[in-house]
C-alpha cells in the first residue's frame, strides 16, 4: 500500500523511514536511519545518490500555511543525480541539480534551489529565497561563498563499495520494477 | 548550575604595575616574592618554534632564515585552514613508448574545510608529494634587500659614532689611568649592544672594515600612471572573485584583488613561550622543548598555592535583605593550611566594585591538606575538625563549604562582594640558606588577597 516505489540496483534499507509518494532511482543508496518524509507532495530521487545516515529529505508545508486550510497543489521535490546528503543535514528544497554535496548537519530551507556542482558546508543553514549558482562552494560559520572550477567527483567508489557491503548487514526494502506493461496479446 | 562555576565569577586582585582582578586560573603565583602575578606583570620569552600541522621544531636561527615560517605546510589562501595533498591518476605517455599510456600519480593541494584546489588558481600538479610546490616570486625583492642592507650599514655607522662621541666627552674627566682599568667593562657594553668590537682608539680598523660602500638609487617617482580601464565604473562586480580584506592582507607582498589569484603560502609558525617574573627574574613557567609534549618544567601557577574560592548556590537575593550564598575553599597544597576571611574596610582603594555588603564567618577555617590517595581510600577516617554548623555545611578530604551573608545594597544591577583571604604560605623553595640549618621546616607566611566575586542579578 504504500507509494514507495524503488527501482531495480537501489540499496534501500529497511531501517530507513520512508513515507508518503516517493521514487528512488537505481544506484541509489539509502542508509538506515535516513528519513524521507514526502508530506506536502510527492519526492522523485535520481539516479546514483548516496544518502547517509539520520539525513533528513522532507517536502512539508511551509509554515503559515495549514495543511487542511486550502486547496495546496502538491508540489513535487525532485532530486538530480550523483548527489550527497552527507549525515545529520535536513534538506527542503525543491529543487536539486545534479552532482551537489550537502554536507553534514547542514540545513537547506524550501525557496532555495541548487543547481549543479553546489556544496553545502558543514552546519551551514541556507534559507533564502534563490538559485545557487553552479559550482558555488557555502562554508564556514558565517556562509560564505567562493566559486569553485571544477564540480564535485561523483562518489561512485563509495557507491560501489556500499552496494556490496549494506546488503551484507542489513535488510533492504524491496524493489519495484519501474513500470513495465507487459504485453498481452 | 554550572554557569556558577565559571571562573570569572571568581577574581582575586594582583597588585602588580596595574591592579588587575583576573580568575585564579589565569594567575601565576612566584613563590621567590610570594605574590601573586599576572600576564601582564610578567615578561615573556620566546623558547621555541614550532610548526601546529607538522608538530616539527625549528631553531631559532632558521626560523628567522624561514620567516617564521614552516617549510612543508600550507595555509589555504581562502579560509586560512591547512592544505592537505591529494594524489589523482592522470594518464601519462610512457617515456619509452609514445603510444602507450600509463597511470602516473599527479598531486595537488586541496582544502577541505572550502573545498579550495591548488588547481584553481592555475597551479599545475606536481609529481612529487611534498616539496614541489614554490611560492610566487615578490618582484620587488631585490630592491628590498638593497635597502636593507644599506640601512643596516647606515645604523651601524651612526651607532659607533655615537659611542665615540659618548666615550670622547667622557676621556678628559677620567684619567688614563682609570679608562685602562675599565676598559675590560666598556668593551663587554659594546659587545652585549652588538657593535663589533674595536680598541678605544683603532678607529682606523673600522674603516678598513666596510670596504665596500652600498649605495643605492634614489626611488624615480614616475609622472604618468597607468590609466583605468575603460569599464572600471560600468563593469558589474563578480563577487566571487573578488577577495576579502583578510584574504588579501594575509598575503602583504601581493594583495591580490582577485580570487583567481591567491597563492597558498607557507603555514606561520607557532612559538613556545615562557614567563620570567620581573621583579625576581626566576622562571614562572617553562614548557617542554617538545612541541608534542604538553608538560611544563617549570609550572609556578597560582591555583597549586592559593586556596581557591567557588560559588557553590545562590539564593534568591533581595535589596536590603541578608540572604545566605553558599562558596567553597578547596586546598591546593598537601600540608593543613589555616584560612581567614576578612570584610575590606570602609575606604579601602582595591574594594571599587562591591555592590552589595558581605559578612564574613570570623572564625579561622581549617582546611585539610590534598591527598592524592584519599578518593580511593573507601575507609576514610573523619578528620577530626571541630566544624560550626552554622558556618561550614559540609567538609569533603581538601574542600569545605561555608556560608557568607550578603545583604545587596542596591536596588538594580549585579550583585558584587569583596573580602579578604588570608591563609598560610610554607615556602618550600626558601632561598639557600645556611647549611647548619639542615632541617627544612620552612616558616608559614601569612598571604592576604583580595577576592571578588560576582553574585549575578536581584531576583526580581
Amino acid at each position: 500500500h504504500s507509494d514507495v516505489k524503488i527501482a531495480a540496483g537501489a540499496v534501500v534499507c529497511v531501517e530507513s523511514d520512508i513515507r508518503g509518494d516517493v521514487t528512488i532511482g537505481a544506484r541509489t543508496v539509502v542508509h538506515p536511519k535516513a528519513r524521507i518524509i514526502a508530506e506536502a507532495g510527492p519526492i522523485v530521487i535520481g539516479e546514483g545518490n548516496l544518502i547517509e545516515e539520520q539525513a533528513l529529505i522532507i517536502n512539508s508545508f511551509p509554515e503559515n500555511i495549514l495543511p487542511d486550510a486550502e486547496d495546496i497543489e502538491p508540489k513535487t521535490m525532485s532530486i538530480g543525480f550523483n548527489n550527497v546528503f552527507e549525515v545529520g543535514c535536513v534538506s527542503q528544497a525543491l529543487k536539486i541539480g545534479d552532482n551537489n554535496v550537502i554536507e553534514s548537519k547542514a540545513e537547506v530551507g524550501r525557496s532555495v534551489i541548487l543547481s549543479s556542482g553546489c556544496i553545502v558546508g558543514a552546519c551551514c543553514a541556507v534559507n533564502t529565497c534563490e538559485v545557487i549558482p553552479e559550482n558555488t562552494v557555502i562554508y564556514g560559520s558565517e556562509c560564505l561563498r567562493r566559486v569553485q572550477t571544477e564540480r564535485p567527483q561523483p562518489q561512485t567508489l563509495q557507491l560501489d563499495f556500499l552496494m556490496k557491503i549494506l546488503p551484507n548487514y542489513h535488510h533492504l526494502k524491496k524493489t519495484v520494477k519501474a513500470s513495465s506493461t507487459p504485453a498481452r496479446s | 548550575m554550572a554557569t556558577l562555576l565559571q571562573p570569572e565569577k571568581v577574581l582575586y586582585l594582583v597588585r602588580g604595575e596595574k591592579k588587575i582582578r583576573v580568575p585564579l586560573s589565569q594567575l601565576y603565583f612566584c613563590r621567590y616574592c610570594s605574590e601573586l602575578r599576572s600576564l601582564e606583570c610578567v615578561s615573556h620569552e620566546v623558547d621555541s618554534h614550532f610548526c601546529p600541522s607538522c608538530l616539527e621544531n625549528m631553531p631559532s636561527a632558521e626560523a628567522k632564515l624561514k620567516k617564521n615560517r614552516c617549510a612543508n605546510c600550507f595555509d589555504c589562501p581562502c579560509c586560512m585552514h591547512t592544505l592537505s595533498t591529494r594524489a589523482t591518476n592522470i594518464p601519462a605517455p610512457l617515456p619509452d613508448d609514445p603510444t602507450k599510456t600509463t597511470m602516473k600519480k599527479a598531486y595537488y593541494l586541496a582544502c577541505g574545510f572550502c573545498r579550495w584546489t591548488s588547481r584553481d588558481v592555475g597551479m599545475a600538479d606536481k609529481s612529487v608529494a611534498s616539496g614541489g610546490w614554490q611560492e610566487p616570486e615578490n618582484p620587488h625583492t631585490q630592491r628590498i634587500n638593497k635597502l636593507i642592507e644599506y640601512y643596516q650599514q647606515l645604523a651601524q655607522r651612526e651607532k659607533l659614532e655615537r659611542d665615540r662621541k659618548k666615550l670622547a666627552r667622557r676621556r678628559p674627566f677620567m684619567p688614563q689611568a682609570f679608562s685602562e682599568k675599565y676598559g675590560l667593562g666598556t668593551r663587554l657594553q659594546r659587545q652585549r649592544s652588538g657593535a663589533p668590537i674595536s680598541a678605544l682608539y683603532g678607529l682606523s680598523l673600522k674603516e678598513g672594515e666596510d670596504q665596500k660602500e652600498i649605495t643605492i638609487e634614489p626611488a624615480q617617482a614616475l609622472d604618468e600612471v597607468e590609466p583605468l580601464p575603460e569599464d572600471y565604473y560600468t563593469r558589474p562586480v563578480n563577487l566571487p572573485e573578488v577577495t576579502t580584506l583578510r584574504q588579501r592582507l594575509l598575503q602583504p607582498d601581493f594583495q591580490p584583488a582577485g580570487a583567481s589569484q591567491l597563492h597558498p603560502r607557507h603555514k606561520h609558525l607557532l612559538m613556545k613561550r615562557s614567563l620570567r617574573c620581573r621583579k625576581c627574574e626566576h622562571n614562572l613557567s617553562k614548557p617542554e622543548f617538545n612541541p608534542t609534549s604538553i608538560k611544563f618544567k617549570i609550572q609556578l601557577v597560582a591555583v597549586s598555592y592559593i586556596p581557591e574560592v567557588r560559588i557553590m548556590s545562590i539564593p534568591n537575593l533581595r535589596h536590603m535583605k541578608e540572604s545566605q550564598v553558599l562558596l567553597t575553599l578547596t586546598n591546593p597544597v598537601e600540608n593543613i593550611t589555616h584560612v581567614s576571611l576578612y570584610t575590606c574596610e570602609e575606604e579601602d582603594p582595591d574594594d571599587i566594585n562591591s555592590t552589595a555588603k558581605v559578612l564574613v564567618p570570623s572564625k579561622e577555617l581549617v582546611l585539610a591538606g590534598k591527598d592524592a590517595a584519599a578518593e580511593y581510600d573507601e575507609l576514610a577516617e573523619p578528620q577530626g575538625f571541630q566544624d560550626d554548623p552554622d558556618v561550614v555545611t559540609f567538609r569533603k578530604s581538601n574542600k569545605i563549604g561555608f556560608f557568607i551573608k550578603v545583604i545587596p545594597q542596591r536596588e538594580e544591577g549585579d550583585v558584587t562582594v569583596a573580602f579578604k583571604l588570608r591563609h598560610d604560605f610554607r615556602n618550600l623553595a626558601a632561598p639557600i640558606r645556611n647549611t647548619e640549618e639542615v632541617e627544612a621546616t620552612s616558616e608559614a607566611i601569612w598571604l592576604t588577597h583580595h577576592v571578588e566575586l560576582s553574585l549575578g542579578p536581584l531576583a526580581t
